[in-house]
């Protein structure tokens, strides 16, 4: 029933609206393409066409258009080189080969195929592609004699042993079925083939042993002493491959007991009861995690080390070795990071790699432990950079660095001053170049010094009990000892001078003994003179001289300006000493040979004076440009 | 020397794909049903009861009486003069009658798997008479054809324990009647094993007559380790006759055939149905054999198995069940009635003996449990945690509702410190025909080639070559 049917049934009217023309202008193009049953199903539809799949045309001649000819294929016979038998000719479906196609396309007869089957089977056959999976097991064989010679066993015939042998062929040596179908039954004598057959082998098996219930363990026992002996046999165990004296080794030493109680204990873990085996599993577990946890741990410290680790380069690293070289370093490192473009550090300055010059003190503990870990991971760069780093591993010393470049800054706050005396952050308008050791600035203190002062220094702090290296170097310990140091200086070169004036004194006097022995010869020469002089000498010297001309007789004509004078010579040399300690550059070796020089002088005075008083005179005028010279020192 | 140990399990290579068909076939016979298909295949073709029917006809003439035997389930229908046979022995699941079993093999081997041959249009059967309706009649003339399975290599699987003669027996029939190029005898465990993907495994096998439960290594049975008892199907069958014997009222079981119509009743009211009336005498075996069909059907839709953990009988359970929603079963003839905890008490036998219903002969069964535990100790026990963890299922009562979490459940019980692993089949079909399915899996194989007993090796040792190569 068409729908114009439909609607002439239910008075509808015969056309729709206006629209309807134009759909059915459309719909009227694919009519006349259907043909058969597919036209008088849209006729069904009527004006409303039904949706049917228009039978394609194309899509059969397209198949037709590009067909090979459909592959062919055959029940082909094939044998299997793996089959002890090889007259089993099975088939299987394979696609026929070209040659033969060519050749059997014309015969479709029954008989031109079956001729064609024997002249295939005459031919070489197609060996099966599985046959390689055949796998033998090598069992050792023996001869008789053999067997005589080096098998034989109280526990054993051969006839069993053969069984045996013959058993582990069967299953390729899979004890647990060997086990299984172990059944030898002895062969009972009465047999005549059998009895005879007995009666040549050995005589033993006429008693019959009863038959013995083996274990798995007895089997393997006898099986690997049979097969190691073989193996002896054949190449004497000097000559064997390490392989085989190992395999040789295993099979020789094999012990059932230990085996038999292996297997006890496999029994018994196996019949364990339910609390046992579930404490067991919680042990195990726990192990597990233990052993867990050793790795993670372990993993870390590796990856730790890996960091630490500085890669490894070609280049002579002597170069960076002194302090200047790692500045030179850290400028390359510093344009290298400029040339990748990174945004400037903040402390790029050189605090920002671990070997620059930041005190290890500079923030301890400012470091929060578990921004550590982040640390570290973070850290690769700081790796490269700081390559040379690779002492120092302790988790919490590690020297800080700012993780997240332009994330540090705004996190610093300002500290007060009691925070940065108790971090010990201090402010330098000068940093000297390089990372220090503080003991090392005691260091320099001492190492600048002469050996002599510096033994000297090391005796007097010897005396103080102080050890000359300090345990614990942190800054206030460090400036105190400066000071300490400073002042052992000062307390040497007091002595020194001390000493010195002593030393003059004493020629002094000796001077003057020698003099008022000459007054005594001739008291017309004036002593005025010599007091002049002697005052002269004073004047380069300390203030002690002045108690000495204190001391002196009455008769000289000055002695008020004496005084004086000897007052302020005294203070200079203490002056002296204090620029000597600021200014770091105490050219001790010059004190040194002031001394000896006056030393000598005094000497040669001695060994002169008596001679003339000319040679007097010259000695004063070599005293005061000595003392001339130290001052024009001092005041450099 | 060094290559004396075989290859361990990770050095075998896994990506060869070995399948090479030679059309070969596979048979496997049980107990209930005989199975066969063509190997390569996941379902066998043709699935036959194990039940034939022995019909006697009296000639009037000549006042003889011959025998004709009818095979397939569809010619079971009730007759004069037709008793249900079956080839398999009951206890054994090995065959007994080799007469009848060569020809319900030649039916469905022959029959039902080959194509017709062409034969003479006078001899073709198209121009005969129309037969009598009962289509699938035995092949008297098979002497008549030219060996029929000459280009089929045949693969039969057989009990685990089946021995000597009868395996001789087999290899007679195939090779001296049909021809067969290639004979293999495989036993039925290890093919379950092999339909379930493993080369060792502890094979539970609850079939019809018997459940055996055998540990197969490396794709051979561990001979030591066989255990067989008769809780399988028909033993769930008998228990459910007790309880239906002393359910109140007493259930009388009255088989389908025997129905003519019936009226809806209500649960636990008497059925209204009119039963037929045959005007010939209908035979036990026939009955019984039709109960069984009804017995079947109650099993697979009523009859569960308590899952555990614990025995049924463990206070509470009872009461626990009793609380929830039972099932209702309608009998042939109309009557119902609501089961609830006795469809877990006819299945704990097969778990704890003192739940076992009495049987008429008041003999005991072992336990599925037991026989597990009876198999495990008699192999080696490195081998058990490993056969513990590849537990394969298989066998139709295994379908039982729950029967899997039960097993899991009193494996864990026996052997708490052991990882155990089932693998049971989700498909009923691969349930059910498990050990023709690795039967078939074997046969495609194509390194199974090198295994086959060839014609030739037949002719040169006779039938004892069976017991040399099928281990
Ligand atoms: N869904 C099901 N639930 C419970 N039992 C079932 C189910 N399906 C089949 N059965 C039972 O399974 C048994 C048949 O099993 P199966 O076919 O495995 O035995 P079989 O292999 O022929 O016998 P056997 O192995 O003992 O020789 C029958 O007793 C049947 O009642
Ligand atoms: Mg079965």
């Amino acid at each position: 029933m068409a729908s114009h049917d439909v609607r002439d049934v239910l008075n509808l009217p015969a056309e729709g609206a206006g629209f309807r023309p134009a759909k059915k202008q459309k719909t009227a193009v694919p009519r006349p393409n259907l043909k058969g049953l597919a036209r008088e199903v849209q006729n069904l539809g009527g004006d409303n066409p039904i949706a049917i799949v228009p039978e394609i045309s194309t899509f059969k001649k397209r198949r037709f258009g590009s067909r090979k000819p459909a592959a062919r294929w055959e029940m082909r016979p094939f044998h299997n080189s793996a089959r002890a038998d090889g007259s089993l000719h099975l088939r299987h479906w394979r696609r026929r080969t070209e040659g033969q196609s060519g050749a059997q396309s014309q015969d479709g007869q029954d008989a031109g195929e079956d001729k064609k089957e024997t002249e295939q089977k005459s031919e070489e056959l197609d060996d099966s592609g599985f046959a390689k999976f055949n796998v033998q097991v090598d069992v050792p064989q023996y001869s008789e004699d053999q067997y005589n010679s080096n098998l034989t066993n109280n526990d054993w015939t051969k006839d069993e042993t053969d069984y045996l042998f013959d058993l582990a062929r069967t299953f390729d040596l899979r004890w647990p079925l060997i086990w299984d179908r172990y059944e030898y039954s002895p062969k009972l004598p009465g047999g005549a083939g059998n009895g005879e057959g007995a009666d040549t082998t050995d005589p033993n098996t006429a008693v019959i042993p009863a038959s013995k219930v083996r274990s798995m363990e007895d089997l393997k026992c006898r099986y690997y002493e049979v097969a190691a002996k073989m193996m002896a046999v054949q190449k004497p165990v000097q000559y064997m491959t390490q392989a085989e004296y190992a395999l040789h080794g295993i099979m020789a030493n094999f012990n059932p007991n230990s085996e038999t109680q292996r297997k006890k204990f496999a029994q018994n873990a196996l019949n364990r009861s339910k609390e046992e085996a579930r404490e067991e599993e919680s042990l195990l577990i726990e192990v597990r995690r233990i052993v867990a946890r050793q790795e993670r741990l372990n993993q870390e410290r590796r990856e730790l080390y890996n960091r630490l680790d500085y890669p490894h380069t070609e280049q002579d690293i002597n170069a960076f070795k002194s302090s200047a070289g790692l500045q030179t370093l850290l400028q390359n490192l510093m344009s290298v990071d400029k040339s990748k473009k990174r945004k400037p550090i903040m402390e790029a300055n050189g605090n920002s790699t671990p070997t620059s010059a930041q005190p290890p003190s500079a923030h301890p503990g400012s470091t929060p432990t578990a921004e550590n870990s982040h640390n570290r991971r973070e850290s690769i760069a700081a790796s490269t950079s700081g390559s040379a780093h690779r002492d120092s591993i302790g988790g919490g010393e590690r020297p800080e660095r700012p993780t997240k470049k332009g994330a540090q800054p705004p996190e610093r706050k300002k500290l007060t001053e009691q925070e940065e005396q108790i971090y010990g952050v201090s402010h330098h308008d000068r940093l000297s170049s390089g990372p220090t050791f503080r003991y090392e600035r005691i260091n320099k203190i001492l190492t600048t010094k002469s050996h002599a002062q510096h033994q000297r220094i090391t005796n007097t702090l010897a005396e103080l009990d102080i050890p000359s290296r300090l345990n614990m170097p942190t800054r206030s310990v460090v400036e105190e000892m400066e000071k300490l140091l400073t002042a052992i200086g000062l307390l040497l070169d007091m002595r020194k001078m001390n000493d010195k004036i002593d030393a003059e004194i004493r020629t002094e006097q000796a001077k003057k003994a020698e003099r008022e022995k000459a007054l005594a010869a001739s008291q017309a020469e004036g002593g005025a003179k010599a007091e002049g002089e002697s005052s002269s000498q004073a004047q380069g010297k300390s203030g002690d001289k002045g108690q000495v001309n204190g001391n002196k007789p009455a008769t000289n004509g000055e002695p008020a300006d004496k005084a004086a004078n000897a007052k302020t010579n005294g203070e200079e040399p203490a002056t002296n000493g204090t620029t000597d300690g600021e200014s770091d550059e105490t050219p001790d070796a010059m004190n040194d040979d002031e001394a000896e020089q006056v030393k000598e002088e005094a000497g040669d005075d001695r060994a002169s004076r008596p001679g003339s008083s000319g040679g007097q005179k010259r000695s004063a005028s070599v005293l005061s440009s000595v003392s001339d010279k130290s001052a024009k020192r001092q005041k450099k | 020397m060094a290559s004396q140990q075989p290859l361990p399990n990770t050095q075998i290579p896994l990506d060869v794909y070995g399948g090479d068909e030679v059309s070969a076939l596979v048979l496997d016979a049980g107990y209930c049903h005989t199975r066969a298909g063509f190997a390569g295949e996941d379902v066998p073709k043709s699935v036959l009861p194990s039940f034939y029917g022995h019909l006697k006809s009296t000639n009037s003439d000549t006042s003889t009486t011959t025998y004709r035997d009818i095979f397939g389930d569809e010619c079971l229908n009730p007759r004069a003069d037709f008793e249900i046979k079956n080839y398999m022995s009951r206890t054994e699941s090995v065959v007994e009658d080799w007469d009848a079993a060569t020809k319900i093999w030649e039916h469905m081997l022959i029959k039902r798997l080959q194509p017709d041959r062409e034969t003479h249009p006078s001899k073709n059967g198209l121009n005969d008479p129309p037969e009598d309706g009962e289509g699938d009649v035995a092949m008297e003339d098979v002497e008549n054809q030219e060996k029929p399975l000459a280009e089929n290599p045949l693969l039969m699987t057989e009990a685990p324990w089946n021995a000597g003669k009868a395996r001789e027996k087999a290899i007679e029939i195939v090779m001296e009647n049909w021809g067969c190029p290639a004979f293999w005898l495989s036993r039925t465990p290890v093919c379950a094993a092999f339909a379930a993907g493993k080369a060792s495994a502890l094979v539970i096998d609850v079939g019809g007559a018997n459940t055996t439960v055998t540990a197969v290594h490396d794709g051979m049975i561990l001979k030591r380790s066989i255990q067989k008892a008769p809780v399988g199907g028909l033993w769930l069958s008998q228990q459910i006759r007790t309880m239906w014997e002393n359910n109140d009222p007493k259930i009388d079981v009255i088989p389908t055939y025997m129905v003519e119509n019936k009226t809806p009743v209500d649960a636990g009211a008497p059925a209204q149905a009119k039963l037929r009336k045959f005007p010939f005498e209908i035979a036990p075996s026939f009955r019984t054999y039709e109960e069984e069909r009804l017995l079947t059907e109650f099993k697979e839709s009523v009859v569960e198995v308590w899952r555990g953990p614990g025995r049924y009988a463990n206070p509470g359970n009872e009461d626990l069940v009793k609380t929830q929603p039972g099932r209702v079963f309608e009998m042939p003839d109309g009557s119902n009635q609501m089961w609830r905890e006795q469809r877990y008490r006819v299945s704990e036998g097969m778990w704890d003996e003192t739940a076992a219903l009495p049987l008429p002969d008041g003999s005991k069964v072992q336990t599925i449990p037991e026989l597990i535990k009876a198999a495990l100790n008699a192999v080696d026990v490195d081998l058990r945690p490993n056969l513990l963890g590849n537990v394969v299922v298989t066998g139709g009562t295994s379908l039982l509702n729950g029967f899997n979490d039960r097993l899991n459940n009193e494996l864990a019980t026996i052997y708490p410190g052991v990882k155990i692993k089932l693998h049971a089949a989700g498909l009923t079909t691969e349930r059910r025909f498990g050990s023709w399915i690795g039967g078939s899996i074997l046969a495609s194989l194509g390194t199974f080639h090198q295994m086959w007993i060839s014609r030739k090796e037949y002719e040169e040792n006779g039938a004892g070559i069976v017991e040399k190569r099928c281990k």
